[in-house]
């Protein structure tokens, strides 16, 4: 009977075994994923490849754009737009948290304008950039920047409060000079709250810029994306649709996840 | 001995008066305690020694010179505070040699004079790691470390063993008696247990009620036997509490007043 029961523990560690492995090759969600494909199929077929085109279209046109490099040519164009946009952003987010760390006063307006900020829609940006720039890659950039830099800049402002008034306090008691202790004591507590701005902040960024890509330029995926909708390719409105889920989970798992990690090494 | 500390007619108000009036001169090489009731002003007092806060009356002499908030003077204080105040990013190593860059050292002599007194502390080995990856006492042996390696003209230490375990507590009053020892330091030390004072103080200050006042100075030579001295500080500290909440009848001031 013992004999059994040991076996039967085997059993369940095997099980359980299985089930681990199960679950870090996200099983459970691929076996999601294939439910949607096969009843994604089943709709294409019922209701015709212009409303929903089928999943092996799909696949070929994302073939299609990788072997003739278009891929490379209308993301590229996307990623330069949001490096200038996001890039401005962040620079400017970074002026801001110094402005909030240096005056009380200049922290009190910040937080008012990031509010008004933070409220406004993208639309009125859109609509906006294209009365200041035309039709210009100038449009998505500055959507991009008016749109990402409440985000990043709260994130700031908020780790330059939270700096500990303690540590600036030793600090005082050993002599350091402001430099030292900005050096040593503020730009440490600060940077995990940039990273982590900048990580939510770029998706906004690629989400934001492609929509304003709609309007006036002729690259980037939001651009080819309104195309394809125009000539009635449905399919590559989906591969489009893939390449940006491609670049933000690629973006967020090489770039940020790297930096956080190698942030926290002394935790 | 010359004195090396005097501190004259410190007072400090807050919207009450916190501190009325403090004098005391501590020679140089001491181990003064300071002890006193919760809230009377002792963590007040060494700060307003260390010139970390302005006092409203009076003056602190360090070597017959001022020391001043908000000043940088040439005097060297070093302080270690209830809470070891190291910085996370940093390692024990890089922590210590941190607080040397205002002397005017190089590299290569920051980092020889924090190994030497992270060893000194009893944290050679340990110089490569992390404030995280290390217990609560290695973190306040390294602030210890810290406080010692700008050599200072005095070392002031409030409450330091405060969060730590009884027995850690114990294992870090030897340690700080043997320091002491070994490099003839001028030693501030605040706390609240008596025991710990007589433990390794050779002047006990006992701060009354608020607003302080000195309630006694005490030479800690083992002239008094440590149980009677201990017995005695625990009768004072008990008459101090009272009045301070308000049961004033008991104090002997408060008699002649009636």
């Amino acid at each position: 009977m013992a004999e059994r029961a040991e076996g039967r523990g085997a059993a369940r560690r095997a099980a359980r075994s299985l089930d681990a492995w199960a679950d870090r090759l996200h099983l459970p969600t691929l076996a999601v994923a294939g439910l949607a494909v096969g009843v994604w199929a089943l709709l294409s077929w019922r209701y015709g490849a212009y409303v929903l085109p089928s999943p092996l279209a799909v696949v070929r046109g994302l073939g299609e754009i990788l072997s003739t490099g278009e891929v490379w040519t209308h993301t590229g164009a996307s990623l330069a737009r949001i490096l200038v946009g996001f890039g401005g952003a962040v620079a400017l987010a970074i002026l801001t948290g110094l402005a909030a760390f240096v005056s009380p006063r200049a922290r009190a307006v910040v937080h008012d304008v990031l509010a008004v900020l933070n409220a406004t829609s993208v639309f009125v940006w859109i609509v906006l950039s294209i009365v200041w720039f035309g039709l210009s890659h100038w449009a998505p950039i500055f959507t991009t920047l008016m749109l990402t830099l409440p985000v990043v800049a709260s994130n700031i402002v908020e780790g330059v409060e939270s700096v500990d008034r303690r540590l600036l306090e030793m600090g005082d008691v050993y002599r350091l000079g402001g430099r030292e202790k900005f050096r040593a004591i503020v730009i440490p507590s600060t940077v995990p709250y940039l990273v982590a701005g900048m990580k939510v902040g770029f998706g906004l960024a690629l989400k934001v810029s492609v929509v304003a890509e709609i309007f006036g330029v002729t690259s980037g995926i939001g651009y080819i994306m309104n195309y394809s909708r125009e000539i009635l390719a449905t399919q590559m409105v989906f591969v489009w649709a893939l390449v940006m889920v491609l670049v933000m989970m690629l973006t967020d798992k090489l770039v940020f996840d790297a930096v956080a990690r190698r942030l926290s090494r002394w935790r | 001995m010359a004195v090396k500390l005097r501190v004259s007619g410190i007072g400090k108000d807050y919207l009450i008066p916190v501190i009325e009036t403090v004098s005391f001169g501590v020679e140089a090489g001491e181990f003064v305690c300071l002890l006193g009731p919760n809230g009377c002003g002792k963590t007040t007092l060494l700060r307003i020694i260390g010139g970390i806060e302005p006092a409203t009356r009076g003056a602190v002499l360090l070597d017959e010179q001022p020391v001043v908030a908000g000043d940088a003077p040439s005097r060297k204080v070093g302080v270690v505070f209830q809470e070891d105040r190291l910085l996370p990013w940093m390692t024990l190593e890089q922590n210590v040699a941190l607080v040397l860059k205002p002397l005017g050292l190089g590299a290569d002599a920051r980092r020889e004079v924090a190994r030497r007194h992270l060893a000194l502390a009893g944290l050679g080995g340990f110089e490569h790691y992390y404030p995280g990856r290390v217990s609560g006492g290695m973190r306040q042996r390294t602030a210890i470390a810290r406080a010692l390696a700008i050599e200072p003209d005095v070392l002031l230490m409030d409450e330091p063993f405060g969060a730590l375990d009884a027995q850690n507590r114990r294992i870090m009053q030897t340690e700080v008696r043997r320091i002491w020892k070994e490099t003839g330091r001028t030693i501030l030390f605040v706390t609240h247990s008596i025991e710990e004072a007589v433990a390794i103080g050779t002047t006990l200050v006992m701060l009354s009620a608020r607003p302080s006042r000195i309630r006694e100075l005490i030479r800690n030579d083992g002239r008094v036997a440590r149980g009677q001295l201990i017995d005695d500080l625990n009768t004072m500290i008990m008459e101090e509490v009272e009045r301070q909440q308000g049961g004033a009848a008991v104090t002997p001031r408060a008699k002649e007043r009636e």
